[in-house]
């Protein structure tokens, strides 16, 4: 079963490179993004992705839209992890009343349809980043509390978390040191695949022109491309790549994930 | 007559730790309308050998030798062929009744799915045999029965379910492994009772695996003792009890709790880097030099094949 | 009853706490209370502002607003659109069976395929066509629905021309809404397969390691005839709540498609009711998909009770 680690090494290089144009994307782009040009060129010596609307090189766009998608998709989904994690292991833990309650909640934040809130959240207020990663974060934990709980039910029942009881270790310490580490290998794929959901989301938001105008993303850039007239203009130059590079960007991460849980079960075997 | 002969069997896993060398070099025949026990401690190949007569070892097993069925090698035979005989001719009483039937469908429908896949048999007739076959293993309302669900089902029940479903079809030769696994006294005499029954109702032969020597000797012909993935003596069984002549048997019956509850010193070895020579030398109190360097071969005693240097 | 009074009363109380949610929201929300009421596109006189300000109680306290808008919910009236000049509940229920059109083929289609070819997958992993199939899904399942959708558009409709790139189906022959439709419901399959293939195709593979299946072998169950007969009914469970739960991303994602498609359904409405801040029919759709998705849930728990016996046991 060599192929998770296929997975993984392909999902690990796709997504250093995409982290790396992230953080060095002023030096990698050829221009400042904001800076104006000749509007709508194609692709030049000068410009290799051609210009857009207003005249920004859409290459220097593309390499700085990764900063956009890494920061939304990684801070939803720490936002949204650490939120589920809390959630499960207590709800886990201390099972009964809690528990009932707060699987009654996640139920209900589960029903909550999640777009159509971040569109109402988004119309009301002024979109910034901050504004969206937090609103993802806050509602995309549900489906790590469940899998959290489960797991920590799972791992309730094992000795060494009865003996830790039986030493009269205070609560707070068992959760921390005996079941937490055992969460992990449950909690880490599904951490990357919250962020793949927070980025297509993203991307999903800003297509709509609701993300943040300050900051240059590639749902934004798709945005621009189709209400300004690049699809019926053929100018696939513009649309194309930043679209291709959300697909890419997802995809390693899913990789990653999957790699993940590939790994924990052959270890769990 | 013999019905299954089994010859230099060898059978190895691979595995990340290391190539598994399960079972040794087992060869042994099952006679028409007899009850063969295969006892040995936990690990010992028992369940492998059961496998691999069933071909239905997991992808890393490696399997040499031959299993001879009616003149067909089952080990050259391909799965088409296999499941033709699989339930058929010769069925399996698996190990853990809970989990090897489908939670999800019912009783009837697991009973009847031998007879709707070998015999074709519509739906009604069928149900109808499987009724039958529940009223003779001593279930008290059939028809309930059929219609419930292995989750609604005690733990002795399943266990009953599991013979019917591999005896519904008259097989040749019925496997059981380990049937009387952590079932109470009671059960266990039922489960025996049911054994015999069905072995007496359809004149097949049996082979009785087990680690627990007390429903061995209640219901087998003949015993062959098995360690390490290799059998160390196979004989009558009324004469195995009187007199065990390897020293492993002469330790397992000592070990029993009326002969005196005498534990064998030492672990079952690796079997991924078994001892040289005899297998069971670092433990025996017979041993002499020549054990730790060569594998004795089978030697006839009183009508008993015994592996050991002491009888050659 | 394949479904208990309690998971009822659950669903209950969900709609009740995300309906009051939607109150709560205009309510907190920066700006005048009015135009988060409203929208951003009227424009009265002050007079006729103030008599629209005590009609709409915002001048009484929040208790007695709270019960006069369950009212209004009870009795279908979802406020008024000024910038459609329409009653939204009519907006909205004649954009919905556009949706509809395009939400279900694809929720059938999808969930048939993901499964099948997802449960083959998992039962044959090493098969070259499965390996390909995986990758191919895999990048379906990350790419975001309007992204192929305006792949698709480009190719299919710019450069070849063999559909339309307008959703004007109303007046047409079947043939002609077949043609509109072929599209952007094949994008919504596909998507809603790729998810459903990645269940299948995991539950499928640890199904497989179960000793049930080991034990049908045993029986004389031979190859195909295993996976379809025991591993399938216990690999489904959990793609069906998979669907229900998905049913909410896969409507949002059915709403992106129509936008590119410039299809006549609730994808469009929100879309232009987004652009001129008509907060009313925003609300209002929020309502709506809200009532369908929890629908969705309550459907599939019923279908669980339905196939798996022990559901219906600790029920």
């Amino acid at each position: 079963m060599k192929s998770h680690t296929t997975w993984n090494r392909l999902g690990l290089i796709l997504v250093a490179f995409f982290v790396l144009a992230a953080i060095f994307a002023d030096y990698i782009a050829p221009h400042s993004p904001w800076e104006r040009f000749e509007p709508y060129t194609k692709p030049s010596t000068k410009h290799w992705l051609g210009t857009n609307d207003i005249g920004n090189d859409i290459l220097s766009e593309l390499i700085h839209g990764s900063r956009a998608s890494l920061i939304v998709g990684v801070g939803a989904s720490a936002i949204a992890t650490l939120l589920g994690l809390f959630i499960g292991l207590i709800s886990g833990y201390f099972k009964g009343f809690v528990d009932e309650l707060l699987m009654g909640i996640t139920d209900i934040f589960l029903m909550i349809p999640r777009i159509p809130l971040l569109i109402i959240l988004a119309a009301f207020l002024k979109s910034s980043f901050w504004i969206i990663m937090l609103a993802l974060g806050l509602l995309w934990w549900t489906s790590t509390a469940r899998v959290v709980r489960s797991r920590t039910l799972q791992v309730c029942e094992m000795d060494f978390v009865t003996s830790s009881k039986c030493l009269g270790f205070k609560n707070r310490h068992i959760i921390l040191s005996d079941i937490l580490p055992n969460i992990f290998p449950v909690a880490l794929p599904k951490f990357m695949l919250t962020v793949a959901t927070a980025m297509i989301s993203e991307a999903s938001l800003s297509f709509l022109g609701l993300g943040d105008p300050s900051m240059k993303s590639w749902g934004l850039m798709i945005n621009f491309a189709f209400i300004k007239g690049g699809l019926i203009n053929e100018m696939w130059w513009w649309y194309l790549p930043p679209g291709i590079c959300i697909v890419l960007f997802v995809f390693s991460i899913v990789l990653l994930g999957f790699s993940f849980e590939e790994e924990k079960k052959v270890a769990i075997k | 007559m013999t019905l299954l002969e089994i010859q230099n069997l060898r059978v190895t896993f691979d595995t990340s730790l290391g190539k598994v060398k399960a079972v040794e070099d087992v060869s042994f025949k099952l006679m028409a309308g007899e009850t063969l026990a295969l006892v040995g401690e936990t690990g010992s190949g028992k369940s492998t050998i059961a496998h691999s007569i069933m071909s239905i070892l997991p992808t890393n097993a490696a399997v040499k030798g031959q299993i001879l069925f009616r003149n067909q090698d089952l080990v050259q035979l391909n799965e088409k062929e296999l499941s033709h005989i699989r339930g058929k001719e010769i069925s399996l009483i698996m190990q853990n009744p809970s989990l090897a039937l489908n939670p999800v469908f019912s009783i009837g429908h697991q009973i009847t799915e031998p007879l709707v896949i070998h015999e074709s048999l519509k739906k009604s007739r069928a149900i109808a045999q499987a009724k039958d076959l529940l009223k003779r293993l001593h279930f008290k309302g059939p028809g309930v029965a059929i219609k419930s669900y292995p989750f609604e089902m005690s733990g002795g029940m399943k266990q009953r379910i599991l013979i019917g479903i591999s005896v519904i079809l008259n097989p040749k030769v019925i496997i059981a492994d380990e049937p009387t696994k952590g079932l109470d006294s009671r059960l266990k005499g039922m489960v025996l009772e049911e054994l015999k029954l069905v072995k007496k109702m359809e004149n097949s032969s049996m082979l009785f695996i087990s680690h627990d020597l007390h429903p061995a000797r209640e219901i087998s012909d003949r015993i062959a003792v098995l360690y390490a993935g290799e059998i160390l003596e196979c004989g009558l069984t009324v004469d195995f009890f009187k007199e065990p002549l390897h020293p492993y048997s002469k330790g397992l019956l000592e070990s029993l709790p009326e002969k005196g509850f005498k534990p064998i010193p030492g672990t079952p070895p690796s079997m991924i880097h078994p001892p040289e020579g005899c297998k069971f030398h670092p433990r025996c109190p017979y041993k002499k030099k020549i054990c730790s360097r060569k594998m004795p071969h089978f030697v006839k005693v009183q009508g008993r094949d015994v592996k050991c240097v002491l009888y050659s | 009853m394949a479904i208990s009074k309690k998971k009822i009363l659950r669903y209950l109380l969900a709609l009740f706490i995300i309906f009051s949610l939607n109150f709560i929201i205009p309510r907190v929300m920066p700006g005048d209370p009015l135009t988060n009421l409203l929208g951003e596109e009227f424009s009265l006189s002050e007079a006729a502002l103030q008599e629209l300000r005590s009609e709409l109680g915002l001048d009484s306290p929040l208790m007695l607003q709270y019960i006069e808008y369950w009212k209004n919910i009870v009795l279908f009236d979802l406020g008024y659109s000024y910038h459609f000049n329409q009653k939204v509940i009519s907006l909205i229920t004649s954009r919905m069976k556009w949706t509809l059109v395009l939400l279900l083929p694809s929720i059938i289609f999808g969930a048939i395929l993901g499964t099948i070819l997802g449960a083959l997958s998992g039962w044959k992993k090493n098969a070259l066509p499965n390996k390909t199939m995986t990758w191919t899904f895999l990048t379906i399942y990350s790419s975001p629905p309007y992204f192929l959708g305006i792949i698709l558009l480009y190719i299919f409709s710019f450069k070849w021309g063999l559909f339309p790139f307008k959703g004007f189906y109303e007046t047409g022959t079947l043939s002609d809404i077949i043609q509109h439709l072929f599209l952007p419901v094949l994008i919504m399959s596909a998507f809603s397969a790729s998810r459903n293939y990645m269940i299948m195709r995991g539950s499928v593979l640890i199904e497989k390691e179960k000793l049930y299946v080991v034990y049908a072998r045993a029986k004389g169950l031979y190859k195909d005839a295993i996976l379809f007969r025991h591993i399938f009914k216990n690999a489904i469970l959990p793609v069906l709540t998979l669907v229900a739960l998905d049913f909410g991303f896969l409507f949002s994602g059915a709403l992106f498609v129509e936008i590119v498609f410039s299809m006549n359904g609730m994808g469009t409405l929100i879309y232009e009711a987004l652009l001129s801040r008509d907060y009313p029919v925003l609300q209002g759709c929020f309502l709506i998909i809200t009532l369908m998705v929890v629908g969705a849930n309550l459907f599939a728990d019923v279908l669980n009770g339905i196939i798996d016996p022990r559901v219906r046991e600790r029920q």
